[in-house]
Order: C-alpha cells, then sequence, then structure tokens
C-alpha cells in the first residue's frame, strides 16, 4: 500500500484500540470455550466452527480467524435470520439455523444466533457457526452421494428459536436431536455452542457497561470504515478493467463430466465488482447455494489481499457480487443437493476469483492450496455399544501452495480451511473411536513441482477393529492437480492427486478417483491420499541444493528430481550431479 | 538445618539478578550483566560485587550459605535460537510426519507470507525412523517391535552424528514395553548419546504432545547437560557444600542431575519463580489471590496464583513446540519500557512488540536510540528523575525524549506531545491488561479477586494504571521488585511432577465401585512413592516431604479436562462425590454451564512432590508513625491525564521511609531500581515486611489497610 489512510474518525484513537481488542477477546473466548466444552471430535479435535460478532444492524463487526468457508456465509445468513424474525427477537432468545435457503452454508454446520441486549435494547450478536457430525438423513455424517435433492441429504433447519425469552424449548431441541444419529455428541456440541454464545455475551456486556453504548457504537463505526478504507485501498491499487479466470472442476462420481467455473473482477477506481458464470446445478451433492458461494469468493478475494486485521464487514463494502443465474452450480436452488458444497465446488470457485486477481495484479499471486478429500465414518463402537459418526478430519488434510517468496507449507490444507483446522491427536481419535490409524504422513512427490515447491499433502490409513465401518468418500482432488503458477509445471501427475485405496481382507486393492460409500470389516482398511500444494515459477530453476535436500528428506523422490527440477542426484550420497544436471536445464531451457 | 546467607541467581536475557539473604535479617539485590556464552562469567562478577559490598570474601558465603539456586534461561535460549543438539527420532512407522504436521493447524488465520514460515523442525525428516511395531488404546501389543530396525536405526544415527535421541510410540503411556528396549538398544549401541522416551518424558495420552516434548527435551537435554555441569565445577570450585538447584518451570527446585536429562521441565526456568515471591510478599497481608506482572526492558511477564496454588499449564504451544508437561502459566508479551511507540498503517498508535532493548535503549538514555519508547514517555509524563536512574549514572535526556514523541507519535496523529505521551503509556498498558485478561478472566478468574504484584524495574509506574484497568484495588509493590524472579527462587521447594494416565468412568455407580476407588488410591500411592524416592535421595527426610494430588476429568466424549484437587487419603465414596462437585462447579464457572447429568470420565492424575526448604527469615524495616514528610525530597510537574492538567506532584525517597509511613497519591516513591507512580485517588503504606501496600481510596480494600494500619505487631 503506497499512502496509508489515516484514521480520521471522531474517536479518541486509545479508546477505538481498547475497544476493537475487547471484541477479539470476545470472539477469542467463544473459540477457546467451544475447544473446550466441545463433545465431537470434529469440535473438540478439528475446530471445525467458527465465531463472529454482529452490530443490531446486523453487520458482521468481527469476523473471528476461523474456517474461511464458514465465515463469508454468516454475512447473508445473520441478515437472513434476523428479517425472518423481524420485530420479534428478545432478550434472552437464542436461534438455530442450517437451512442454505436462508443463506446457510451447508446443512450440517448448524449456526447458533444469541441477541445481545443491553438496557432493553438490542445491540450485538454473538454468533457460533459449528460441524455437527450428523444432521439425519439417509447416510451418517450427513455426506449422500447418492441424494438428488436436497430432501435426501438430513434435517433443514430454518430460523428457530431453541430458547425464548430465556425459557429454553426442550420440545423443540427434542425435535431437532432427535432426528440426528449419535444424539449425545450433538446434544453436547450444541450446550458448548450455548456456552460460547453467552460467553461472547458476557465479554460484550462488560465492554457496554465500562465505556458506554455510544461510544463502544462509534469506534465499532470506525473500525468497520478502516477495514473499508484497507480494501479500497487496495483494489484502487490495482489498474481498472475486467479480468476472467476459469478453472476446471472433475466429475467426483455425477457422471456429468468435467465443468467450468469462471469469475470476472472488474475493478473500477476502488471498487470491485465478481461476475460467477457456472453450469446449471446437478442432481448431485455439489450444488452450492448462495451464502456459501460467497464464502467462496470472499476466500479468494482475501488470499489475494492479504490484509492484517480487524477483519469486519467493512472489507466486503467495495465489493458487489454477481453469482449468476439462479439455478446454477454456484446459485443454486431448491431442490439441489448441496452438503458437499463446502468444499466442493467452492475450492474450484475460489480458483476461479484467485485465477481473476492473479491476471488483475500478477505481482500479489501465490499458487493455490490442495482441494479437499475426506473420509467419513460411521458404526456401532464394540467397546461401547454405542453408534458413533464423525467426519475424520485427519483424512483431509492436503498441501499449501508456494508463494512468491516461500515453498508451501506442508499439510496446512484444505484450501476451504487455509489451515484453520486441526487435524486430531491420532491417540485420541483411537481413543474416542474404534479404529486404528496405520498411517499419517506426508507423501513424496506430491508437493506442485516449481521454483518454490508446493507443500506435500497427506496419507492416512485406517482400519475398523472388531465392527463394521461405514465408509464415506467426500471431495475432489484426484484427477486435476492443484494449480500451480507463474510457470510451475507437474511432470509426475500421480502422486500429486488425491486417491482412495481400499483393501480387502484378501489383499486385493481398491483405486478409487470418485466419491463412494462403502463398508469395511476389520482387517480392511481405507486409505485416503490428499493432494499436495501448487508449485510457484519454473522448477528449473529451484536451486539444485534445496532439491537436494528435499530429496535427504524424502519429500521429493530421485526420479522428481531429475523429471521434474532437471537436477541430478546421487541416491547413495544425495550429492548433486552438476555437470548431468546443467545438461538436463539447459536442454529444457 | 540453616547457614547464614542463601544465593537466588536468576539470569535474565539482558541482567543476571542476584538476591542474597543474609541472617538474621538482610536481603541484598544485586546486578551483573548476563553472560549468555558462559553462565560463570555473570556468576562471577555478581559474587564479587556481593563480596566488595559485604566486606566477606566470594568463598565464606558459598561455604556458609545454605542453598545456591539459580533461575536459567540457557534451554529458553537454546529453543529460540535454535542452538539445541542434533537430534533423532525414532517412532512408530507410518507416524514419522506427526511432529511436522502439526495437527494441520497454522495459527494466524489469513495470514500467509514469507515473513511467516512453517515452524522449523527439530529434528529434519531423514532423521525421523519408523519402527515397525504397534500397540493399541488398550495397551494390547497388535504388532511386536522390529529390533532389527531398531538396531538399524541406532547405526543411522551414528554415521550422521547425531547427538541425542528421542523414542516416541504410540500408546506407550497404556504399555512402555517397546518403547523401553528400544531405548536399551539404542544405550547399548550409542554410548554418548542422550536417550529419553515418551513414556517416561510424559506419560499421558496425546502422541502428537508426547512426541513433540521428547523431541524437544532431547533437542534442550544436552546442552542443558553442559550448563549444569560447568556451574555445579564453578561451585564446587569456590567452595559449594551442597549442589547447586535449579529452578524449572514448574515452579520447584530440582539438582543438576534432574535437569540434565529432563530440559524440558525447565524451558521457562526464570519467570516461574514469580508465583512463589508473589505469594510470599502477600502473605503478611493476609492474600493468596495474586497476579503478579513482571515488566522488563522488553517483555512483560504474567503469573495469576489462586488460593495459594500456582497456576499450571499442560498440553500448550510454547514457541510453536507443543509442550505437555507441566508449567507455571506465564503469559508474555512484547511490553516494556523499550517498547517502541509508532503509528501503523491505518493510523493507528501501535507500542510494542519491537523493544529498542538495552542497546541503543530508550531516546532519553541518550545512547543511541532514535524511537520513542515507553520510558521516554515515562520521563516526559513526570514519573521519572531525569537526575536519579541507574543510581544516577545516566542523566535523562528530556528534551530528545519530547522531540522523538513528537516526531513520531504526536504529529502524525495531531495531538499534543503531552496527550500522545499519555497515548503511548495507555496503550502499552491496554496491551498489557489484555495479556492479564488472558490469564484471568478468560480462564474464568475475576481479576478484581487478586492483588496485584508489582516486579521488575518499569511496572511500578504503570501498577496503578492496570490494577485501574482491570479494577483491581489492592496492590503490593515489594522493595525488591525488580529482583522478584532471583527472590521467588531462594524461598521455592524442592518440586517434581509425576504424572499418569488412567482412563475411566466417575460419575454415578462407576465412581462408587470399590475397585474405581481402589485404582485410584493405589495409582497415586505408587506416584507419591515414586517421589518420596527422588526427594529422599536429594537428601530430604519423610517430615520435609508434601504431596499434591489433582485428577483430570471431562464429560464423557470430550477431549479437554478440567483439573480438580484431590484431598490426601485413600478415596471412599465421599471423596469422589466431592470431586465430581468441584468439577461440575469449575466446569460452570469457566463456560457459563454445566451438565451434572452427563457421564464424567476420569482421564489424568497428577502428583506432585514437594520437598519443603526452610524459608528464610527476613527483616522488619524500623517502625515510625503516618507522617512520611521525612522522605519527602520535593515536589515535581507529573501528568496523570492526556489533558494537560500538569499537577506539582511530591516525590518521595523509599530509603527513608518507614515501617507504617504513608502517602497519598498523587505522589512518586523512589526506590534503588524501581520507581512507584501513585496516581490520583490511589494511597499506600509501607509494611515493614518491605513492602508497600498500594489501595484505591475509597475502596473496602482501604478501609481495611487503614484498620491494619497499626501495623508492627
Amino acid at each position: 500500500m503506497s499512502t496509508a489512510p489515516k484514521s480520521r474518525g471522531p474517536v479518541d484513537p486509545i479508546t477505538l484500540a481498547v475497544v476493537r481488542g475487547a471484541l477479539e477477546t470476545a470472539q477469542r473466548e467463544m473459540t477457546v470455550t467451544l475447544e473446550k466444552t466441545g463433545r465431537s471430535s470434529v469440535f473438540n479435535l478439528a475446530h471445525d466452527y467458527s465465531n463472529a460478532l454482529f452490530d443490531a444492524n446486523p453487520e458482521m463487526i468481527l469476523q473471528g480467524q476461523d474456517i474461511p468457508i464458514h465465515m463469508g456465509s454468516l454475512i447473508p445468513a445473520m441478515k437472513a435470520v434476523s428479517a425472518f424474525f423481524g420485530e420479534d427477537i428478545n432478550e434472552g432468545d437464542v436461534i438455530y439455523h442450517n437451512d442454505p435457503a436462508y443463506a446457510g452454508s451447508h446443512i450440517i454446520d448448524c449456526c447458533m444466533y444469541k441477541p445481545v441486549f443491553y438496557q432493553g435494547e438490542l445491540v450485538f450478536w454473538t454468533v457460533c457457526k459449528g460441524h455437527l457430525t450428523d444432521i439425519g438423513g439417509p447416510v451418517p455424517a450427513g455426506y449422500n452421494p447418492n441424494a438428488t435433492e436436497i430432501y435426501a441429504e438430513g434435517l433443514r433447519i430454518p430460523p428457530v428459536k431453541l430458547w425464548d425469552k430465556g425459557r429454553r424449548r426442550e420440545d423443540v431441541i427434542n425435535l431437532l436431536l432427535t432426528n440426528m444419529r449419535a444424539r449425545r455428541d450433538q446434544e453436547g456440541d450444541l450446550n458448548a455452542q450455548f456456552g460460547a454464545c453467552r460467553v461472547g455475551e458476557r465479554n460484550l456486556i462488560a465492554l457496554l457497561d465500562k465505556y458506554g453504548i455510544d461510544t463502544v457504537r462509534a469506534c465499532i463505526e470506525e473500525l468497520k470504515s478502516m477495514a473499508d478504507r484497507q480494501m479500497r485501498s487496495l483494489i484502487a491499487s490495482v489498474p481498472d478493467g475486467s479480468y476472467t479466470g476459469t478453472a476446471v472442476l472433475e466429475d467426483a462420481g455425477h457422471g456429468f463430466g468435467e465443468m467450468e467455473i469462471s469469475a470476472t473482477i472488474t475493478i473500477k477506481a476502488d471498487t470491485c465488482h465478481v461476475a460467477i458464470k457456472s453450469p446449471p446445478q446437478i442432481p448431485y451433492f455439489i450444488n452450492s447455494y448462495a451464502g456459501n458461494s460467497m464464502s467462496g469468493i470472499y476466500l479468494g478475494l482475501m488470499m489475494f489481499a492479504q490484509l492484517p486485521p480487524p477483519y469486519n464487514e467493512g472489507l466486503y463494502r467495495c465489493v458487489t457480487v454477481d453469482l449468476g443465474d439462479h439455478g446454477t452450480l454456484c446459485n443454486a436452488k431448491e431442490p439441489a443437493p448441496h452438503v458437499n458444497c463446502t468444499t466442493t465446488p467452492m475450492e474450484t470457485l475460489t480458483d476461479a476469483v484467485r485465477l481473476a486477481f492473479e491476471k488483475a495484479a500478477p505481482e500479489r499471486v501465490s499458487a493455490s492450496w490442495g482441494h479437499a478429500s475426506g473420509i467419513n465414518i460411521a458404526g456401532r463402537d464394540p467397546r461401547t455399544g454405542d453408534e458413533y459418526v464423525t467426519m475424520v478430519l485427519a483424512s483431509i488434510i492436503s498441501g499449501a501452495g508456494a508463494t512468491q517468496a516461500m515453498d508451501g507449507w506442508h499439510s496446512r490444507g484444505p484450501l476451504c480451511c487455509f489451515g484453520a483446522l486441526t487435524s486430531g491427536d491420532v491417540e485420541l481419535l483411537e481413543h474416542s473411536y474404534p479404529i486404528i490409524v496405520h498411517r499419517y504422513g506426508l507423501i513424496p512427490d506430491s508437493g506442485g513441482a516449481g521454483r518454490y515447491r508446493g507443500g506435500s499433502g497427506t496419507d492416512w490409513e485406517v482400519e475398523p477393529i472388531g465392527h463394521d465401518m461405514t465408509v464415506v468418500a467426500f471431495g475432489e482432488g484426484r484427477q486435476i492437480p492443484t494449480q500451480g503458477t507463474a510457470g510451475a509445471r507437474n511432470a509426475l501427475l500421480d502422486p500429486k492427486l488425491g486417491r482412495i485405496t481400499i483393501t480387502r481382507a484378501d489383499g486385493s486393492r481398491e483405486e478409487h478417483v470418485k466419491n463412494l460409500i462403502t463398508t469395511i470389516r476389520p482387517g480392511e482398511r481405507v486409505r485416503n491420499r490428499n493432494p499436495g500444494g501448487g508449485g510457484y515459477g519454473n522448477p528449473f530453476t529451484r536451486p539444485a541444493e534445496a532439491v537436494a535436500l528435499d530429496v535427504r528428506d524424502g519429500l521429493v523422490t530421485v526420479e522428481a528430481a531429475r523429471v521434474e527440477y532437471g537436477v541430478v542426484i546421487d541416491p547413495l550420497t544425495f550429492a548433486v550431479d552438476a555437470p548431468a544436471t546443467q545438461a538436463l536445464r539447459t536442454a529444457a531451457a | 538445618m540453616q547457614g547464614k546467607y542463601r544465593l537466588g541467581i536468576d539470569a535474565g536475557g539482558t541482567f543476571t539478578d542476584f538476591i542474597l539473604a543474609e541472617y538474621p535479617g538482610k536481603i541484598h539485590l544485586f546486578k551483573a550483566p548476563s553472560s549468555p556464552q558462559d553462565g560463570t562469567i555473570a556468576i562471577s562478577n555478581g559474587l564479587a560485587q556481593i563480596s566488595a559490598a559485604l566486606g566477606v570474601p566470594v568463598e565464606t558465603i558459598i561455604g556458609e550459605a545454605d542453598l545456591y539456586i539459580n533461575g536459567t534461561t540457557v534451554a529458553l535460549n537454546a529453543l529460540i535460537e535454535k542452538k539445541g543438539v542434533k537430534v533423532g527420532l525414532l517412532c512408530t512407522a507410518g507416524h514419522e510426519d506427526s511432529m511436522e504436521i502439526r495437527l494441520g493447524h497454522k495459527e494466524e488465520g489469513f495470514r500467509y507470507d514469507a515473513d511467516y514460515p512453517p515452524a522449523f523442525m527439530l529434528v529434519p525428516r531423514r532423521l525421523r525412523v519408523p519402527v515397525n511395531e504397534r500397540v493399541l488404546s488398550d495397551g494390547s501389543v497388535r504388532q511386536a517391535m522390529d529390533e532389527d530396525e531398531v538396531r538399524a536405526a541406532a547405526e543411522l544415527f551414528r554415521r550422521e552424528g547425531v547427538e541425542s535421541v528421542a523414542v516416541s510410540f504410540l500408546w506407550s503411556v497404556a504399555n512402555p514395553a517397546h518403547e523401553l528396549r528400544a531405548a536399551e538398544i539404542l544405550r547399548e549401541m550409542l554410548p554418548g548419546v542422550f536417550i529419553c522416551t515418551g513414556c517416561e518424558v510424559y506419560p499421558q495420552i496425546r502422541e502428537y504432545t508426547r512426541t513433540s516434548t521428547t523431541v524437544v527435551n532431547a533437542y534442550l537435554s544436552p546442552v542443558m547437560g553442559r550448563y549444569v555441569s560447568h556451574i555445579d565445577e564453578y561451585f564446587e570450585k569456590i567452595g559449594a557444600r551442597h549442589p547447586v538447584r535449579y529452578f524449572q518451570s514448574n515452579g520447584g527446585l530440582a539438582v543438576g542431575g534432574t535437569m540434565r536429562t529432563r530440559a524440558v521441565n525447565a524451558i521457562n526456568s526464570g519467570p516461574a519463580s514469580a508465583p512463589q515471591a508473589g505469594l510470599f510478599v502477600a502473605r503478611p497481608f493476609g492474600i493468596d489471590n495474586v497476579i503478579t506482572v513482571d515488566m522488563g526492558g522488553t517483555s512483560f511477564d504474567i503469573t495469576l496464583t489462586r488460593n495459594g496454588q500456582t497456576n499450571l499449564n499442560k498440553n500448550v504451544d510454547f514457541l510453536r513446540y507443543r509442550i505437555g508437561v507441566p508449567m507455571i502459566q506465564v503469559e508474555t508479551l512484547g511490553a516494556g519500557g523499550g517498547s517502541i511507540a509508532r503509528i501503523n498503517e491505518l493510523g493507528m498508535l501501535e507500542v510494542g512488540p519491537e523493544s529498542a532493548g538495552a542497546m541503543p535503549g530508550p531516546v532519553c538514555y541518550g545512547k543511541g536510540g532514535v524511537k520513542p519508547t515507553v520510558t521516554d514517555a515515562n520521563l516526559v509524563l513526570g514519573y521519572l528523575n531525569p537526575d536519579r536512574i541507574l543510581g544516577g549514572s545516566i542523566r535523562l535526556n528530556r528534551e530528545a525524549a519530547i522531540e522523538a514523541i513528537r516526531r513520531d507519535v504526536a504529529d502524525p496523529l495531531g495531538i499534543s506531545v503531552e496527550k500522545a505521551a499519555h497515548g503511548i503509556s495507555t496503550i502499552v498498558n491496554i496491551n498489557m491488561v489484555n495479556g492479564i485478561r488472558r490469564v484471568s478472566i478468560e480462564r474464568g478468574y475475576d481479576p478484581r479477586d487478586f492483588a496485584l504484584i508489582c516486579a521488575g524495574g518499569a511496572a511500578g509506574m504503570h501498577i496503578c494504571a492496570l490494577a485501574d484497568e482491570m479494577g483491581i484495588d489492592t496492590v503490593l509493590v515489594p522493595k525488591v521488585a525488580s529482583g522478584l524472579c532471583a527472590f521467588g527462587q531462594i524461598i521455592s521447594d524442592m518440586k517434581y511432577t509425576y504424572l499418569a494416565s488412567l482412563p475411566m468412568r466417575l460419575d454415578g455407580v462407576y465412581g462408587e465401585q470399590a475397585d474405581v476407588m481402589a485404582r485410584l488410591t493405589a495409582r497415586f500411592a505408587e506416584l507419591e512413592e515414586q517421589g518420596r524416592t527422588a526427594l529422599m535421595s536429594d537428601g530430604f527426610s519423610d517430615g520435609e516431604i508434601e504431596f499434591r494430588r489433582s485428577v483430570e476429568l471431562r464429560y464423557l466424549g470430550q477431549v479437554h479436562e478440567c483439573t480438580v484437587e484431590v484431598p490426601a487419603g485413600p478415596l471412599n465414596r465421599d471423596r469422589i462425590h466431592a470431586i465430581l462437585t468441584a468439577f461440575h462447579r469449575r466446569y460452570e464457572d469457566l463456560y457459563t454451564y454445566s451438565e451434572p447429568h452427563s457421564p464424567v470420565e476420569l482421564v489424568n492424575l497428577e502428583v506432585t512432590a514437594i520437598g519443603h526448604v526452610s524459608k528464610p527469615r527476613l527483616p522488619d524495616l524500623p517502625v515510625g508513625d503516618r507522617e512520611a514528610g521525612a522522605a519527602l525530597t520535593g515536589r515535581r510537574p507529573a501528568l496523570f491525564g492526556g489533558d494537560a492538567d500538569w499537577q506539582a506532584t511530591p516525590v518521595y525517597d523509599g530509603a527513608k521511609m518507614v515501617g507504617g509511613n504513608h502517602v497519598a497519591g498523587p505522589a512518586i516513591i523512589e526506590e534503588a531500581t524501581t520507581n512507584v507512580v501513585l496516581l490520583p485517588g490511589w494511597q499506600a503504606t509501607l509494611h515493614v515486611s518491605g513492602t508497600y501496600l498500594l489501595t484505591r481510596t475509597g475502596s473496602a480494600a482501604a478501609a481495611r489497610a487503614q484498620q491494619a494500619d497499626a501495623v508492627p505487631a
């Protein structure tokens, strides 16, 4: 940023800093509460939840640094929920919602909204969205590749009050929980969300007590303006014009073939218009309703912007969005099935936006991250006789993209989470579920080749103990490798792609590149390999010593060093054969 | 048996603090520049100062001392600077990358740039060697260990010149046989190489935490071992009659032999003594809830102690490495006298974490610093005496400080220099307050239930403001504030922590089963026996040994626990019931709700074995009346608000004050190594124990202080 915009608001800069810190603390304490109290592994090990604060408008006044796929959709969802109840929002209410028709992301992400009243007036909302481990429907854990309609995916929850003026509505809560598997986990997670919302509320009320409502409001307005000024100043630095990025979505099992999603961004002075074009929606669970698509677009924008906090709705004031025709893949309408949407097609949509910005401002480019390809498991735990169901986040960790000055981080993806997940300790997983995790490691040659190498993807393999286990594989990244940039190119495609392998009791192996539901028995294993991140720049310009070090560390094979990087390495000593390397690289130049 | 002296040496980043208790009644505080290359240089310089000041030879002081205690940053610095040894890791096949995958998490949200690289790997991937073996969660062996692979790994480690090996297998906490056998083979084949195992270093569930902790221990222990040998030899040479005791992150002492094999237990050695010191300072006032704040030149360390029980953390990220073993929770942030004030890209005032440090230092030191710091602001505001700092050896340049603040803060913001200086002070206070919130409010403790204990050279000028922000109405400022951690070391006990994992249901009928109670009782007894054996070999007798016990509980299905204290003696029905009640209550305090009807699971046990060390008797000050006029040295203008309301503020010489003296704010009390700024609305009374009791006028605490004013009883 060349010319720094200065604070010119009417607010005392000192108080402004205090209020900003207090909002961040409120949000962080909500996150800590969820982590410590969450009951399912998706909450307490994977941190697949996000918190935000809204004002009475309701505009997002603090976007937590949680899961990007949750955050963007919260903005329209909060507005839809608030509009649904209109005047009927009272002190002591707690609202719950997951329905994409009200801008929810996917139905397994259930969101709690608690209006915060001060001296009788609605001032804030504390909001907490989390991925439950089940939401009813025919397939445990909610991902049903066979669904052709949203009605076949699970329980839709339009905005509903769980607490009404302080009274817990057991009837409604019971209705919801009755429709979910592993009820105790879902109930525990619902309680955790309630605790988080109340911890946030406790903090906000203390803030209002201290500084008064007028001062706090003035500070919040200034924080929103600040975010707005930051984004505008960045957009203004991009040359005016229209730029289009197109990304290809593989066929993960629906049979409709590859599909293109394109994003055209139009920069005019300090504003940015994003127009999405995607094919008509299909009867397969990868349709994205409007709320979820906003998350994908905002993530692409933020990967490009790399702005420092504060993060709030002000960031997006100068950005307008056209999601394309209603009834298309990225602007779905009922009854499109959708549960896979937070990863597929969201990550391809993000790539399209990222590519468009790459054309607009090539100097800020970084490579893409590995897309999500994950495993859900379910069954009956022979140790307790209880039914269990969960998404295994350890199975979904892909590599991060390289930048113009840094190799991609290993195992920080998928793109849609941008490192905010945690995959969970292997012992805690084996303690919580009747499984043996045989493998959880980095995959050689999986990082995209480039002057800067993409981060490695991960390899995860599991076996059920003493019971038959349902396995659901979802996502993609098994046919099209992660996008590299600035001249990056891969010669060895196979290790860069995701893959599901099932080893049967008789030793036979099935390899899958498409989604599936299956059952495996004790002695059988399912293995999921996740893609690495994209590379940056021509791999033949990567310093030979850096390649040799990767070979020594087993991240790159001798073969890949030669064909992808043009570096010849002695497999015993790991020494670089300089003349041979020179010859290879010269020949390629 | 008490000797004539007791010596505490806290080697910090910039200065090494020495506290010498001289019986029957003097406390001496000295400082010498730290010597990171060879710790004995700073110690030797400090001892020379002490010897000169007391007129007693070093050998006599050492020979007649009952304890010499060393808090050290050796492990911390080695970890920060990545100067540990070359480590190999032996691990379960298929899991050699857990320390690099780091649970797949990136700490900072949207941030992704080259200035924020992945955490540095303490063991490169080529030295993480898989072994085919597998134990399951119930402790059963699924696959026997391939010993040939262990031998092949040993060969590799030998070829690679590895100096230290961590052995960490899955579920070694449930069945350590494979780890122990692997370690045995490695020890045979690699004499002189340091070997440690996960089941010994951190015997609790969580493979990633255990592996990471074991690796950090392997990385640091040989470094710590060399340091300890060097210090031990030095003390022997100068006539020590007892082994040097070292300070651990758990707030207790250990002998060199322990430090050599468990360096991970001493990563945060220095600041971990603050809680002990804080409790000691607060005891004469009947206070056992304390928050210590230590503000030096660069960093600000906070600890919280409740009901006299120090606050231990487990399983936390420290310098980006997951550490399982209990550490006194010390919240550290970049806020100190040297913290630099600047206007950021958004036009907002920021203070720290960048620090001018000791060199070039604040602008007013005239040693080349050009960026305005907190100390510069304090000088401009009149809190510091330009003629009287560092024993009068430097005259502070107020004009230069004003100019720097004008240029870098006031003009860009379009405000006056006074307002800017006050803003700098306020922002650094807010940063510190947010840190205090993290250890108090975020953990469910109301800071208003605590006394704030002032430590470090710079804290006295901010302490009233911090207390005001937190709503705290009792502040204690000991005269030894600037060396409080060294002081904490000489009043600490030996302390070893023993952990065990024993997952079981505890609610309802489960907790009432005789075998559950018997297993718990037996496991506690085992851990206590380990502690008793260790302390007895350190020379403690039964009567000097105490045990503290706790359990970690959670609702079934959760993976994070709440800690609950367990009273001594066999566990019976009533005790189990009391433990459960305490758990539900604590949970509700923290998270606003509890689930009294949900199943509760016990996960871990912990026993702390304490070898009580006699506490030094401390001197009382002479006693006088309330009137402190004899110590008044004059008045100078000082500013306590942002609105140019300069007040002619009385200045007192602390050295001339006596027990019972009373001062009303606004006032400034100047001590040899610290300044106390008493804001308007605050009052101070000097207690005979050498501690200023600061209370807010009109508060309940002030009323209590008033009653206790006839103090010298």
